[in-house]
C-alpha cells in the first residue's frame, strides 16, 4: 500500500480511529500488527509469510543467544539469523544476479552452461525489514540488548507499517521499547504528525513525481547519446527526484508514527548541503550509514587497524552498501564511487584539515558545490540501466561526448528542473544547521497555515499517478 | 505553536483554492466530471470476461471502437450489455491475442479496425492495461474504487487537468531550438462512463479553437509517424500479423466463440491519410480475409458513414445511437449469410 494513496487514506483513517478509541493497549498493539499484516499484504498477500519468517526466526535466536554464555553456542545461533535473513534477500534478490555473473564467469573459461530463468518477484522493502531485524539479533550477540518482553512487541517492531518498506531502519532499542507503555499522540503531536505527512507527501507527488520525474525518465530513457546540457538536466533531475521520492517517505513515515504516537528517527537532513562525504553519509538515508557503520564498518575493525585497514573497511562497506541498493554492478560502482570519496577525503583532511582556508565560508560553500557536483556523477550510475549509458551520460557530462548528442528536454522541463534544482540547494543551505521544528516553531502561525494549505494544494491538484517510491525496490 | 490556528487557516485555504480550481475547470473550461478510464477500470471491466460473463459481447480496438458504439442501444437491440475493453491510440490485434489466449472467453468479440494502428509494434499507447490487469494488487483494486466517487464528482480529477499536464501545455514556453520532434498530448475529448463507453465531449464538436487544435494534434502526428521499415520488412511484419489474427480467431472458434470485424469511420483530412497510408484493399480486406470473419466497413453502408465526425476520428455523441443501431442490424444481416449462429444477435 503506498502513502500516496487513496487506500491508504482509508486504512489510515481506520488505524487512527482504533488506536484513538478505548481499548486496552494489548488490544490496540494487536490493531497495529494486524493492520501491518495488512498494509503489506495488499501489494502481495503471500509475502506476509516471509514477515512471519523473519519475525519467529529472530525471535528464537534471540532468546537462545541470550540464554547462554558459550561463545560458540551464542555464535551459531547469530549465524542461523544470518543465514535465514540473508537467505531470503540473496534468494529474493540477488538469484538472478548471481546466476547472471555464473554464467559469465563459465563462458569466460570456456564453459557454455545457460542459467535457468529466474523469475521471481521481489518483495516489497526486503531489504528494510531483513535488516532491521538482524539488527535485532545482533544487538542481542553484541550485548547491546535483552531480547523482547513479548512476542507481539517483537512482531510489531519487525512489522510496524509506517516504516516496514522503506524505513527509516530502527533498531530494537529505539522502537521496542515505546511499545511497552500505552501511548497516543498529544493534539499537537497529532497535528505535526499531519504537518509531516504533507510536506512527504508533497516531496514525493508535487516535487519527485509531477516536476522532476518527467526530465530525468526522458534523458535516462532517451534512445540514443544526450548533449552535456540535456546530460546534466537529466541527472540534476534524478538527483532532486531520489532525495524528494525517499526523504518524503521518510517524513510521512516519521509524520504517520507520530499520528500514533510513536517516534521514528531522522533518516535525512538536508544532504544536498553537505560539505564532504563523510558529512553527506551523515545526512543521507543516516539510518542505513549507521546501520552499514555499527554492523559492518566496526566490526570489519573501522578504524582502529591502521590507514590502509580504514580504507579498505570503508570501501567493503560501501561497495556492500552499493550491493544492497540493488543486485546490479552499477549499483557497486555507485557505492564504489562513494567509497572512493570517503577515502580520498580522509586522505586530504588528513593532511589539509587544519588550513585556515578550510574554514572560510566561500571555500565551504565551494566544497559544498564539489561535494554536490561528485554526488551527482555517482547518481548516473545508480540510475543508469547499463554501464554503457552511465558511460555515454558521464562522458556528455564532463563534456567528453561526440557533441552530436540529440536534445531530449523541451523548455519547459529545463525550467522546472532548473528552478526545482536551485531552490532546492537554497532550501538544504539554508536549512543546513538548522532543524526544521525550530524554523517552523519561529514562523508566524498564520505563515505556517497558508505554506500547509499551499502544500495541500498542490498535492491535490498535481493528482499523483500513484507511481510507487523508488527505494521500494530496494 | 498554535496548531490548531494553523490546521484551521491550511485547511480553510486548501478547500478555498480547490473549490475555485474546480470552478475554473467548470465554468471556463467547461469541464465536466467522469471517469479517468484508468488501467484499473479497464482491468475491472476485463474481469467480467473471466468471472460472470465467459459468453459476454466484448469490443476490443481503438478509442473509435470506444467512442462509436452506444452499449446501451447494443443492449436494446441484442439483450447484451457488452463489455468495452477498446484502448485509445492502441492496436487491436495483440488484445486479440490476449483474448484468444483466455480459455474462458467463448463470446462474440467485435474487433474494430483502425488502419494506422495495426502497424505500432505492441498494443501502443495503453501498453499498461493488460500488465495491470494481471498484476493489480489489492491495493490498487481498493483505490481505484475509492477513486470512482471522486472521479465522478470533480471536474479537475482528469489526466487532462494534472497541474505538471497544464503547465506543459501552456504557450508561453518558447521553442527550445535544436529539439526534435515530440509528440503532442492528446486532449482531453470524451466524457467516459463506468462501463467504459466514451462519448465525443461537446466542447470537441462546439468549439471552433479546440476542435481546431484536437484535429491539429492528429495531423502532427500522423505527418510525424516514423518512417515506414523497408518493404520487405514491413511485408513479413503483415503476414506475421495476418498469421496471428487467423490463429486466434480459430483459437476463439474452436471454443464456440465468434469474432467479427468492423472499421468505424474517419472523415476529411485523417480518412485521406488513411487511404494513402493504409489503404483498404491491402489493410482492411487482408485482415479480413485472414480471418475468415465478419468484416463491416463502415464504407460500405451509407448508415454507417453519414454520421458526423466533429474532428475526423470519432462519431460525435449524438449520432452515435443510430450508428450503433445501424451496425448491429447489418452484422446481423451479414452474419446470417454466412450462416454464423450467436444467440447475443439473434442469429
Amino acid at each position: 500500500m503506498l502513502f500516496n494513496s487513496l487506500t491508504f487514506v482509508a486504512f489510515f483513517a481506520v488505524v487512527l480511529t482504533l488506536h484513538n478509541a478505548p481499548l486496552p493497549w494489548k488490544v490496540k498493539k494487536t490493531n497495529l500488527l494486524l493492520a501491518s499484516y495488512l498494509f503489506y499484504a495488499a501489494w502481495n498477500p503471500p509475502f506476509v509469510i516471509l514477515l512471519w519468517l523473519s519475525t519467529i526466526v529472530d525471535w528464537h535466536v534471540a532468546k537462545k543467544i541470550y540464554a547462554t554464555d558459550a561463545k560458540a553456542r551464542r555464535r551459531a545461533w547469530v549465524a542461523v539469523s544470518m543465514v535465514v535473513n540473508l537467505g531470503l534477500l540473496g534468494y529474493f534478490k540477488y538469484g538472478g544476479f548471481l546466476l547472471e555473473n555464473w554464467q559469465a564467469i563459465m563462458s569466460s573459461i570456456g564453459v557454455t552452461w545457460t542459467a535457468p530463468g529466474w523469475d521471481i518477484v521481489l518483495p516489497v522493502g526486503i531489504s528494510f525489514y531483513t535488516f532491521q531485524t538482524m539488527a535485532y539479533s545482533l544487538d542481542v550477540y553484541l550485548r547491546r540488548a535483552k531480547p523482547a518482553d513479548s512476542l507481539l512487541d517483537f512482531a510489531l517492531f519487525v512489522t510496524f507499517f509506517p516504516q516496514l518498506v522503506a524505513g527509516p531502519i530502527v533498531r530494537p532499542t529505539q522502537l521496542i521499547p515505546q511499545f511497552k507503555e500505552p501511548v497516543r499522540a498529544s493534539r499537537d503531536q497529532l497535528l505535526w504528525g499531519f504537518g509531516l505527512i504533507t510536506l512527504g507527501l508533497f516531496q514525493k507527488i508535487v516535487i519527485a513525481d509531477g516536476a522532476l520525474a518527467p526530465a530525468a525518465d526522458a534523458v535516462y530513457g532517451a534512445a540514443a547519446a544526450v548533449p552535456f546540457s540535456d546530460a546534466w538536466l537529466g541527472t540534476l533531475a534524478f538527483a532532486g527526484q531520489i532525495f524528494s521520492d525517499f526523504a518524503g517517505y521518510s517524513t510521512a513515515a516519521i509524520g504517520i508514527a507520530l499520528c500514533l504516537g510513536f517516534s521514528l528517527p531522522d533518516n535525512f537532513r538536508f544532504p544536498y548541503a553537505a560539505i564532504g562525504f563523510s558529512d553527506f553519509w551523515r545526512r543521507w538515508h543516516i539510518s542505513l550509514s549507521t546501520w552499514l557503520r555499527d554492523y559492518l564498518y566496526i566490526p570489519l575493525g573501522g578504524n582502529r587497524k591502521g590507514w590502509h585497514r580504514t580504507q579498505v573497511n570503508l570501501m567493503v562497506t560501501m561497495l556492500l552498501g552499493g550491493l544492497w541498493h540493488g543486485a546490479a554492478w552499477t549499483f557497486v560502482v555507485w557505492g564504489g564511487l562513494h567509497g572512493l570519496y570517503l577515502g580520498v577525503e580522509r586522505f586530504i583532511r588528513e593532511r589539509w584539515g587544519d588550513a585556515k582556508v578550510a574554514s572560510t565560508a566561500g571555500f565551504r560553500l565551494f566544497l559544498a558545490l564539489l561535494t554536490y557536483f561528485l554526488v551527482n556523477i555517482t547518481w548516473v550510475f545508480f540510475r543508469a540501466q547499463s554501464f554503457g549509458q552511465a558511460w555515454g551520460l558521464t562522458r556528455s557530462m564532463l563534456g567528453l561526448g561526440a557533441g552530436d548528442g540529440v536534445l531530449v528536454l523541451s523548455t519547459y522541463l529545463v525550467v522546472t528542473v532548473l528552478v526545482v534544482t536551485i531552490g532546492m540547494l537554497a532550501v538544504h543551505w539554508f536549512m543546513r544547521n538548522r532543524r526544521l521544528e525550530d524554523v517552523v516553531a519561529a514562523t508566524p502561525w498564520w505563515l505556517t497555515g497558508i505554506v500547509w494549505a499551499g502544500m495541500l494544494f498542490l498535492i491535490v491538484i498535481t493528482q499523483g499517478s500513484g507511481d510507487a517510491f523508488i527505494y521500494f525496490q530496494f | 505553536m498554535r496548531w490548531p490556528r494553523v490546521a484551521i487557516v491550511a485547511a480553510v485555504l486548501a478547500v478555498a483554492g480547490l473549490g475555485a480550481w474546480e470552478a475554473y475547470w467548470r465554468v471556463a473550461q467547461q469541464y465536466e466530471a467522469s471517469y479517468r478510464n484508468s488501467d484499473g477500470q479497464w482491468a475491472e471491466a476485463r474481469r467480467r470476461v473471466d468471472r460472470s460473463e465467459p459468453n459476454a459481447t466484448v469490443f476490443i480496438g481503438s478509442s473509435r471502437t470506444q467512442f462509436d458504439i452506444d452499449l446501451d442501444v447494443w443492449e436494446e437491440e441484442t439483450g447484451v450489455h457488452g463489455i468495452q475493453l477498446a484502448l485509445e491510440g492502441s492496436n487491436a490485434i495483440p488484445i486479440l491475442t490476449h483474448i484468444a489466449d483466455d480459455e474462458d472467453f467463448s463470446g462474440l468479440l467485435v474487433v474494430g479496425i483502425t488502419p494506422p494502428l495495426v502497424f505500432l509494434p505492441g498494443i501502443g499507447l495503453r501498453a499498461d492495461a493488460v500488465p495491470h490487469y494481471y498484476d493489480e494488487t489489492p491495493s490498487q483494486w481498493l483505490g481505484n474504487k475509492l477513486s470512482y466517487p471522486l472521479e465522478t464528482r470533480l471536474a479537475f480529477y482528469n489526466i487532462d487537468t494534472k497541474l505538471f499536464t497544464v503547465l506543459a501545455r501552456q504557450s508561453w514556453w518558447p521553442e527550445r531550438p535544436g529539439l526534435p520532434w515530440q509528440q503532442p498530448e492528446v486532449r482531453k475529448i470524451e466524457n467516459m462512463r463506468r462501463d467504459r463507453q466514451a462519448d465525443l465531449w461537446d466542447r470537441v464538436e462546439n468549439d471552433p479553437e479546440f476542435n481546431a487544435s484536437v484535429t491539429g494534434t492528429w495531423q502532427e502526428i500522423l505527418e510525424n509517424l516514423p518512417p515506414p521499415p523497408p518493404p520487405e520488412v514491413a511485408q513479413a511484419a503483415f503476414e506475421a500479423l495476418l498469421e496471428q489474427v487467423a490463429a486466434d480467431v480459430a483459437k476463439i472458434r474452436a471454443r464456440g466463440g465468434e469474432v467479427v470485424f468492423i472499421r468505424p469511420p474517419s472523415s476529411d483530412w485523417f480518412r485521406e491519410f488513411e487511404r494513402q497510408a493504409s489503404p483498404r484493399e491491402m489493410v482492411w480486406e487482408s485482415i479480413v480475409g485472414a480471418a475468415g470473419a465478419v468484416g463491416v466497413h463502415s464504407e460500405d453502408y451509407p448508415e454507417l458513414s453519414d454520421v458526423r465526425t466533429p474532428e475526423w476520428s470519432h462519431i460525435s455523441a449524438q449520432d452515435k445511437t443510430g450508428w450503433t443501431r445501424a451496425l448491429v442490424r447489418i452484422l446481423r444481416e451479414r452474419m446470417a449469410e454466412q450462416g454464423i449462429q450467436r444467440p447475443e444477435m439473434g442469429t
